[in-house]
């Protein structure tokens, strides 16, 4: 079974962040795996342990996301593709779909799978787009995948319930992050992963068009939320807090 | 004049409050820049909704009906909605963010060659396209977007809008469409649904949820308690869905759904920031945990610190005075 995997760099949510003049200025150094990829990678792991077959990761990124393939090596993908861009590249979902559906276009494959979204912008689009463009089969949400026969079944999260689908192969899915708790990568994990095979293709020698690479989407700033008001903080005799903050609900807030 | 176009989301035989919403805001849009607003209802008993659709100003309606619509599989609604995209040619296509929308707008996007922007909380037209905000950095910050293009698709979450009626006369069309159940590739084997008499987390007006701190039997009973009293709909923050003491559809967050009651009770819960993303927009939030530097307080208009044990049983008390 042939698994491939795409992932993506992105800054850590946790580390903290300013707005300066409409521009985000965040720690640079602290760079992750996309937490959604990694459940990704960790489920198709499990899978090929399990069935046998083969895991190899893709990234669409700048030179300095080679350390987040590395961490998926580490993990134990056997091994990667990095199609490099420039530092500083203002891709949309559309873009990168675009450019990894022609990264498939000449690939063999059972299974592509990715994150449902990425934790920085929580898009969750270039999944079901990248489907669409190599015309898959495709489920989002996985919060759980196992093997039948010749079927992926996945069990998703939908509006009312958790849902059930068999996928034919080759197909698409992408993973939520409840599926699983990714492995830490050991230290032996960490020395293989230096000789495990990256390729590297270079963007422009993909001979992607023009149109294809401009973004119909355009972030043009960032600004603090609203501030809520500042609440007030109840510390004593819980009967009597209970009764109060009961009374204030229902005379102040007109809420219960 | 362009067409505003809104998809309507019908779960379980309900139009989705949040699909509402946006045909509240697109009516608002289309009356203020003499646009057209329309709707689609895409269901298995499309001509059911027609009626209240209606009283949100759509002044055309396009009734896709087809029992294959009865669950929600992606194939065939990518059909009927680039069907429709295509006869109504909408410089603006707008959809609730419910999972159903998530599993089919990059899909139709990628499909129609439309812009995209998701799961925002505000919009507006431009000139050639629409300027949106969105939550990002799990959502402690926002970023300002603009799609640009002849078609633009927008998800917008819920509770970013109230609802307005402003009732119409509306020109029905229903839409031819034919499914081959043999064209479907992927098939829906089960749903395994969360109890049918649950309220929906995203139209709950008042929601308490549960976090680590209450995960004991007795933790939970409480916290029912607490929602049996005031009507409220079961919440719960990922480690409980995780460790499989709540169901998984119960889960608010980043991971989960994104919630905006009136009241939100937050019970046992410490407050990490994927957990806040799902809620930070609930209008009056009320915190129970024994913390007192549980981060959950900052955004608490009510912090209550003490152990639940001891708070809620007071707490339900006096609440079922209140509502005699």
């Amino acid at each position: 079974m042939k698994f491939y995997v795409c992932i993506k760099q992105v800054p850590d949510v946790d580390a903290p962040i300013q707005i300066k003049d409409g521009n985000l200025i965040q720690d640079t150094d602290r760079m992750v795996l996309n937490a959604y990829d990694a459940s990704a990678v960790e489920e198709a792991l499990v899978l090929t342990e399990e069935h046998g077959g083969e895991v190899e990761v893709v990234l669409v990124g700048p030179d300095k996301a080679k350390e987040t393939i590395r961490k998926a090596l580490a993990m134990g993908a056997d091994k990667a593709t990095h199609i490099t861009t420039d530092d500083e590249v203002d891709y949309d979902s559309a873009v990168y779909a675009k450019i990894l559906a022609a990264f498939f276009e000449d690939k063999e494959y059972d299974v592509i799978s990715c994150g449902k979204q990425s934790q920085d912008t929580d898009a969750g689009l270039a999944g079901s787009m990248l489907a669409q463009h190599l015309d898959l089969p495709y489920a989002t949400n996985a919060v759980g995948l196992s093997m039948e026969d010749d079927k992926l079944v996945v069990k998703r999260q939908g509006d009312s319930g958790q849902e059930i689908i068999g996928l034919p192969q080759p197909c698409l899915v992408t993973c939520s992050n409840d599926m699983n708790e990714p492995r830490i990568p050991s230290l032996k994990g960490i020395m293989q992963s230096k000789r495990k095979p990256m390729e590297t293709i270079n963007l422009s020698d993909m001979n992607l068009d023009e149109t294809a690479l401009s973004a119909k989407t355009k972030v043009t700033g960032y600004m603090e939320k609203p501030e809520r008001e500042p609440g007030q903080k109840f510390e004593g005799e819980p009967d009597e807090l209970a009764q109060k903050v009961a009374h204030l609900l229902d005379e102040e807030e007109n809420v219960v | 004049m362009s067409t505003l176009l809104t998809h309507i989301a019908v779960s379980d035989g309900k139009i989705k409050r949040a699909s509402l919403e946006v045909l509240s805001r697109m009516t608002q849009l289309a009356e203020a820049n003499g646009h057209s607003s329309e709707a689609v209802i895409i269901d298995a008993n499309a001509s059911d909704h027609v009626d209240e659709v209606q009283k949100y100003g759509a002044s055309k309606i396009y009734a896709i009906e087809d029992p294959i619509f009865k669950n929600h599989q992606n194939t065939p609604l990518l059909k009927a909605l680039s069907k429709v995209l295509d006869e109504a040619d909408p410089f603006v296509f707008g959809f609730g963010s419910t999972e159903s929308t998530k599993d089919i707008l990059g899909a139709l996007a990628a499909n129609t060659d439309a812009a995209v922007l998701s799961d925002v909380s505000e919009f507006e037209l431009i000139d050639n396209g629409i300027k949106a905000t969105r939550p990002v950095m799990a959502a402690k910050i926002l970023s300002t977007n603009k799609a640009t293009g002849d078609n633009i698709l927008v998800s917008v979450r819920s509770g970013s809008y109230d609802l307005n009626e402003s009732p119409t006369e509306a020109e029905v069309e229903n839409v031819d469409f034919n499914f081959d159940k043999n064209e479907l590739e992927a098939t829906l084997r089960e749903i395994i649904g969360a109890s049918d008499d649950k309220i929906d987390l995203t139209e709950a007006e008042t929601i308490v949820a549960a976090g680590r701190g209450a995960k004991d039997d007795e933790g939970q009973e409480l916290v029912e308690d607490l929602a049996s009293v005031l009507g409220a709909a079961l919440g719960a923050s990922r480690a409980l869905t995780e460790a499989g003491i709540m169901d998984p559809s119960l889960q608010i967050g980043q991971t989960g759904k994104v919630v905006s009651p009136q009241l939100y009770i937050a019970v046992g819960i410490s407050g990490a920031i994927q957990h806040v993303a799902g809620m930070a927009n609930s209008k009056v939030i009320v915190a129970i945990n024994k913390d007192p530097d549980a981060p959950i307080f900052d955004i608490a208009d009510y912090g209550i610190v003490g152990d639940l044990y001891d708070v809620l049983p007071p707490f339900i008390e006096e609440l079922k005075k209140i509502k005699g």
